[in-house]
């Protein structure tokens, strides 16, 4: 069994996880990050996209509203290359209280949300599709963020400066020996080998899953995963993220991003992070709710249902013990805790709660406390993730929903699309394939987007796996499951919305998959 | 306006009704939205592919088959309507050299490797046939779209053949001199329509070509006169060579589209493609006129009888709506009732409760309301539209098409008659 020493070992390889690897590598220390599965196929891989100004939260949760109103600012600085700057709108629906628009205005002065009451003529000349009966409207800086390219930059980034990146490795065992943890066993889930890790400091930044790591070393952390349902709409109904000027509900933000428009959520406590399919209920509400929005949205096709879990962590006692009835109360503000203090336990920190749009102050909080413990302190140990730029963000131009295709027309007629719904090129996939030489189809799927768009992967899936065996990447074998596992994982997200327009592609892609590819008989 | 039959929809079923009623001396109008669907599948007619494992004899194997599902469209029609089909269709696309019969499928490998069974194909596919095993050389062409020879060799060769003989496939790629870049699969069909272009490949082709037997090329071998391209590129390269379809669009569906949309032209029929067939009036039991909407209005058209060939869920004839709903598009009427409501824990490659949703019909194919009644007595449905069988997964979508589009017209004339 092979040993990897190591100043911080990063348990989750989510927003969070990630966050504090770019983080603690910036500082100079030596990180590695561990993963289960892919990066960013937790909540992070499961959001709707939604960079918040604040407006969301000012008047139920002033101090996160605050947290990401500051937190907007310093990502569109650092990561702008991730974010598209669509603005957002707050808007009062019939169905919305009217009182709500006095008290969100106010909320927003006070808790430093920059916000610009506008004319309802106005809302509409800019969001022609939304709903007529609107009475208020106010613009605010929310923006779409890609949460893949965001976390693959911070990867990057402290790869490049030393930081060892193992997706695909679970942590079976924490190492506790004199009150401390002192390292992990990873399993890689791929091949089953297994390898142990020796770090000065352990953080837990696992989210939903953070209890169940936490446990590995008998400590507790009450954490409620909070179910989210989302629904990708095949158009940008709107191109500025809408959202319903009232208390936080269901199906009250709507996001344009990328090639598509996400609905979004529910709030409900979970069991288990690992068990949220969405089901026709949910659906059927976001469905509606878009509808208040957007007239004629239910029309509409909708393109990809899932659903998130959301790392909830109640502060007050009577919320840890597990009495957390509704979600929606429970703060969106992050929490560092030391398991020194809490368990008897050294070494270890967990990082929970918060959200997308917070994960660069979650990480600077986790690791000033880590830095801390390490008996480290002065300027050359300080955070500086609110001034480093983010690979790919040097330019610090924001993302346009042209950026594609201005990049494929210079790279010029040699390279072909493999993927016309959101233009990825063979060069683009044999890139990506370098960068990562063990990725499966589906890990490509989240660094290029490659089978998202309206085909859902019926024409390019084909392409790419037998391009990536003629390229020696693939065994015969592992092409076909690699194909074959694509579009099952991809039939996961459509199968709830065979209804029109969605289920006619369904049915075009049975007809190339089986009815001209017979891929259902291919041999073992 | 006013005809002796109306047909909407150009895809097979709707082409070869209106080709079958004009050869009979009927004034046909064919309306169509769009161009129809043949462009989007390899143009080969499957009868029976599968049933439990792969079927080898379709004309052996269809009785018990339809047996079991009596529903099926194929079992809705006269027993010998199919064969009938096949032979009328053989003779028609002549042209094109299709050839097999019902007696025996031909094993075509697919552009992934898998060998898909099929009844009737277009001579440039003939030689595919690996039933028998062989040993083959599969040839790509740089820049070609959607065709990877490494992947489909590799997999041909993993497995046996139907007799169980083995087949050997090697893949080779060959630069054509001036392919620049990414090539549709019909710009590179054009090209090879030159005689230098096909020397060249030729030339190419054989310089690779070893022990192997048969040669195997993408979909491209001509769109107007692919009889003489394939000719040509065979005898130079001097084995059977034949081309392997891969996903849409595709060459060889776009000749059998070409032939037939000529075909009904020659015996007198029209065709109008952007006309959108959006509704219809009844009188007495029977279909007096469909409207028909094309650029600026909305047209009423007569007619003694009617052809609905709209297609399934694929092309928009059925809609599904959310909350489990099925909706024939142009005149309304009864699906087949099935459970609709989406199930959260389905497979995709497992069966799933709409995969049969269509119109249920009578033994004319005419639409039956819940009471198993004619909807009217004069409208006959044809091709996917028809419920009760699942083409893609059966390999049995175009031999519907083609024998429901044939029983169709056979019970119109009879009528007539």
């Amino acid at each position: 069994m092979n040993q990897l020493e190591t100043d911080v070992l990063v348990i989750g390889g989510g927003s969070t996880g990630a966050g504090v690897a770019w983080d603690s590598a910036l500082r100079g220390l030596h990180v590695t990050l561990v993963d289960r599965g892919d990066l960013a196929t937790g909540t992070t891989g499961r959001f709707h996209g939604l960079l918040h100004s604040g407006g969301r939260y000012v008047v139920k949760d002033p101090a996160s509203a605050r947290e990401c109103a500051a937190e907007n600012q310093h990502l569109r600085r650092v990561a702008a290359d991730c974010i598209e700057d669509t603005g957002g709108m707050f808007v009062t629906t019939p169905l919305d209280d009217p009182g709500y628009a006095d008290q969100f205005l106010a909320g927003c002065a006070m808790a430093g949300v920059l916000c610009e009451e506008v004319t309802v003529a106005a809302a509409r000349r800019r969001e022609p599709r939304l709903n007529p009966r609107i009475s208020r409207a106010f613009l605010v800086a929310d923006a779409s963020i890609d949460a893949w390219k965001a976390i693959w930059a911070c990867v990057r980034g402290a790869a490049a400066r030393g930081a060892t990146v193992l997706p695909y490795h679970a942590v079976v065992a924490l190492e506790v020996e004199a009150a401390a943890v002192v390292g992990a066993t990873l399993r890689d889930t791929r091949t089953g080998e297994e390898r142990r890790v020796h770090a000065r400091c352990t953080i837990n930044a696992a989210g939903a899953w953070s209890g169940q790591v936490a446990r590995l070393a008998r400590c507790h952390v009450g954490v409620v995963p909070g179910k989210g349902v989302m629904i990708a709409m095949n158009h940008r109904l709107v191109n500025t993220v809408v959202n319903r000027c009232n208390l936080p509900g269901d199906g009250d933000i709507l996001v344009p991003i990328r090639t598509v428009s996400v609905i979004g959520t529910t709030d409900v406590p979970a069991a288990d992070p690992d068990d949220i399919d969405p089901t026709a209920a949910e659906i059927a509400a976001m469905m509606a709710a878009g509808e208040v929005l957007v007239p004629g949205f239910s029309q509409g096709r909708a393109l990809r249902v899932w659903a998130g879990a959301r790392p909830l962590f109640p502060k007050s006692a009577a919320s840890a013990a597990g009495e957390v009835s509704d979600t929606r109360d429970v703060t969106r503000s992050h929490s560092v805790l030391d398991h020194a203090e809490l368990d008897g336990v050294g070494n270890f920190l967990t990082i929970t709660g918060g959200k997308f749009t917070t994960f660069r102050l979650m990480a600077k909080d986790a690791v000033d406390l880590a830095t801390d413990k390490l008996g480290m302190s002065g300027a050359a140990i300080a955070c500086r993730t609110d001034s480093e730029l983010l690979p790919g963000s040097e330019s610090g131009r924001f993302y346009w929903i042209g950026a594609r295709q201005e990049e494929m027309e210079a790279q010029g007629p040699d390279d072909p699309l493999l993927c016309e719904c959101e233009l990825v090129s063979t060069q683009d996939v044999r890139a990506a394939v370098s960068r990562r030489p063990h990725c499966q189809l589906d890990d490509l799927r989240r660094s290029l987007r490659v089978g998202m768009g309206p085909c859902q992967g019926g024409f390019c899936a084909f392409r790419v796996a037998a391009m990536l065996h003629q390229d020696g990447h693939y065994e015969r074998e592992a092409a076909n499951e690699s194909l074959r596992s694509f579009i099952e994982e991809r039939w996961k997200g459509t199968r709830l919305l065979s209804w029109g327009d969605q289920l006619r592609q369904t049915r075009l892609d049975e007809w190339i998959f089986q009815g001209v590819l017979d891929l259902e008989h291919l041999p073992e | 306006m006013s005809h002796d039959v109306v047909v909407v929809g150009a895809g097979l079923a709707g082409l070869v009704a209106g080709i079958r009623l004009a050869q009979a001396g009927r004034d046909v109008a064919v309306f169509a939205t769009g161009y129809g669907g043949l462009p989007l599948a390899p143009g080969v007619v499957d009868v029976l592919g599968y049933v439990e494992g792969p079927v080898t004899a379709p004309a052996r194997e269809l009785p018990g088959f339809l047996a079991a599902h009596p529903d099926h469209p194929l079992a809705r029609i006269d027993s010998g309507a199919l064969a009938a089909a096949c032979r009328w269709f053989l003779g028609l696309v002549a042209p094109l050299g299709y050839q097999g019969t019902m007696e025996r499928n031909l094993f075509l490998p697919t552009a992934v490797g898998a060998l898909r069974p099929t009844a009737l194909v277009p001579e440039t596919m003939a030689a595919g046939d690996l039933t028998q095993g062989g040993s083959v050389l599969i040839v790509g062409i740089q820049g070609c779209r959607d065709f990877y020879p490494q992947l489909l060799a590799a997999n041909l060769a993993a497995a046996p053949s139907p007799s169980g003989s083995r087949i050997e496939a090697r893949a080779v790629q060959v630069a054509l001199p001036g392919n620049v870049g990414s090539l549709r699969p019909q710009l590179l069909a054009r090209r090879l329509e030159q005689p230098q272009v096909r020397a060249e490949l030729a030339g190419l082709i054989r310089s690779e070509l070893a022990h192997e037997e048969r040669v195997g090329v993408p979909p491209v071998l001509g769109l107007e006169n692919a009889r003489e391209v394939w000719r040509d590129l065979q005898a130079a390269v001097g084995r059977p060579l034949f081309e392997i379809p891969t996903i849409p669009p595709s060459v060889p569906g776009i000749r059998l589209q070409a032939l037939l949309t000529r075909s009904l032209r020659r015996v007198g029929g029209r065709l109008v493609t952007g006309a959108s067939v959006v509704g219809g009036d009844g009188i007495g039991g029977r279909l007096a006129s469909v409207r028909v909407a094309s650029a600026a209005r909305e047209v009423e058209v007569r007619a003694d009888h009617f052809v609905l060939a709209t297609g399934g869920v694929a092309t928009g004839g059925i809609v599904v709506e959310r909350g489990g709903g099925a909706r024939e598009v142009v005149l309304g009427l009864p699906t087949t009732a099935v459970d609709l409501q989406p199930d959260p824990l389905s497979e995709y490659f497992s069966p799933r409760a709409g995969d049969r949703l269509g119109l249920a019909v009578d033994r004319l194919l005419r639409p039956v309301d819940r009471q198993g009644q004619p909807v009217y007595a004069n409208l006959h449905a044809a091709g996917a539209i028809v419920g009760g069988a699942v083409p893609w997964r059966e390999k049995s979508g175009n031999g519907i098409s083609l024998a429901t589009g044939y029983a169709a017209a056979t019970a119109i004339l009879g009528e007539l008659n």
